[in-house]
């Protein structure tokens, strides 16, 4: 389970395998072995102890500002996996294999957006039209972003105005099936302009912690994108690889809306915007946590939806060094890739790798 | 992984509280002074009597059993009982 430390002055300490987490008379006793992450949303103190504790059991701890933005992990200083992923990772930039990823990620976005809005249309007769005019809107910009051809640098724009337009139309549905008291206009960051734009960037936080998370165990450099261009301490490739995830926040959020989940309390006016207040971080988390723990069919089995951005990572970490191997003649590469892993629970999918390290 | 109860009955003060620390390192949770129950593996389970074995003395007992899933949920809670999606690992999120 993950452990959200959300009380103001908490404080964290090892106790033999376990953590304790106190404030004032408050306290919890948790054991290691329990815990996948930590998760801390507020001011807190930890011990070094308590933190060696976490790294000696996989468990990472992640640091989350007021927009839910993680500012900081504490995770082990290790690679994850060989550096002949990054490698190849940085080579193929120029490549048309490069735009040809980068096209199935964007793609799939538009797919999840289409077919969320689609289940939304089945319980809303009253709204059809509107909403199959917004689906359709979406789909031609899928069907255009198939087309494109050549390399990521000649057709980033093309892919980000597709992506853009896409965006609108879905935003523009969503807000169409909101209650009354929650519609909005468009995405607002830093700060939002409105509730739900809140819990969405809260969430997508959290998210992006997930799957840099994912892309650190893979193997793969969370710095070097594709779609997205270098900056300074840009993770540009979380932020192309999340894009096919960010179904899994939109989700739960638009439903804790529909659902009338949602209360006056969970948030707090800020100058020009609003942030959540405790209550709704705690809310939303729950929400997003036991979405993420559904199980849906992945390439033919039953997976949970965690799981699944781990080994979506892990095979695009395996489709880079594929493509080495392929050029390579050594024999001895070609093992590596036809031993399956055995620390993974995928027994025998080329999903995994025998030298990727599994971890958490 | 299955649902595990140890409960036990050690007359020495030092000795009970060994034994109950290795309970929680195990990730077990206290539902009475004495008894301890969560979801462990099989192996987990094997090396917590192991190590219950090795503190406790001739004179003690440690009682390591399994429940199956259906028996547990017929379980029934009279005045102050147990958080059963905690101790039953149904738990995802948990606040502090």
């Amino acid at each position: 389970m993950q452990l959200v430390v959300n009380s103001y002055g908490s404080y964290i300490r090892k106790s033999g395998e376990c953590f304790v987490v106190k404030r004032e008379d408050r306290c919890l006793e948790i054991a290691a072995k329990k815990i996948s992450s930590i998760l801390i949303a507020t001011a807190a103190y930890i011990t070094t102890d308590a933190i060696k504790l976490a790294i000696d059991n996989n468990i990472d701890i992640v640091f989350l500002d007021s927009k839910g933005d993680p500012y900081a992990r504490i995770w082990h200083p290790k690679l994850g996996s060989t550096t002949l992923i990054r490698r190849r990772q940085l080579e193929i930039y120029g490549r048309p294999e490069a735009l040809a990823l980068v096209r199935e990620w964007c793609a799939r976005k538009l797919e999840n957006q289409i077919e969320f809005l689609k289940r939304l249309k089945k319980s809303r007769s009253e709204r059809n039209d509107e909403l199959t005019r917004y689906i359709e809107e979406i789909s031609s910009s899928l069907e255009e972003m198939r087309r494109l051809r050549g390399t990521v640098e000649s057709r980033r724009q093309d892919i980000l105005g597709l992506e853009g337009r896409a965006s609108r139309a879905y935003f523009g549905a969503i807000s169409l099936i909101m209650p009354e008291k929650y519609k909005f206009t468009g995405r607002s960051r830093d700060p939002a302009r409105d509730e739900f734009n809140a819990m969405l960037n809260y969430g997508y936080g959290m998210l992006y912690s997930i799957v840099e998370k994912a892309c650190i165990i893979a193997g793969l450099d969370p710095y070097a994108g594709f779609l997205h261009t270098d900056s300074y301490n840009k993770r540009s490739l979380v932020f192309d690889i999340i894009e096919m995830f960010r179904i899994h926040i939109d989700e739960p959020v638009v439903h804790m809306f529909t659902r009338r989940m949602v209360r006056d309390e969970f948030f707090e006016p800020v100058k020009q915007g609003v942030v959540l207040s405790r209550e709704g971080r705690a809310a939303l988390i729950d929400m997003i946590n036991k979405a993420l723990d559904e199980t849906v069919e992945y390439r033919g089995r039953n997976v949970k939806i965690r799981n699944t951005i781990q080994m979506e990572c892990h095979r695009i970490a395996n489709h880079l060094i594929r493509g080495a191997v392929e050029e390579s003649t050594d024999a001895d590469d070609l093992n590596v890739i036809e031993s399956g892993c055995d620390t993974c629970p995928v027994e025998g999918d080329d999903a995994c790798l025998g030298d990727i390290r599994y971890i958490g | 992984m299955m649902l595990v109860w140890v409960i036990y009955d050690i007359s020495d003060d030092r000795t009970r509280s060994r034994v109950a620390k290795i309970c929680k390192n195990y990730g077990l949770y206290r539902v009475q002074k004495s008894a301890f129950l969560g979801d462990l593996n099989r192996n987990e389970s094997d090396s917590l009597a192991l190590e219950c074995e090795s503190v406790i003395e001739d004179t003690d007992s440690v009682y390591v059993f399994p429940m199956c899933e259906d028996c547990f949920d017929k379980i029934k809670l009279i005045g102050t009982g147990f958080d059963r999606e905690l101790v039953s690992g149904m738990t995802v999120t948990k606040f502090f």
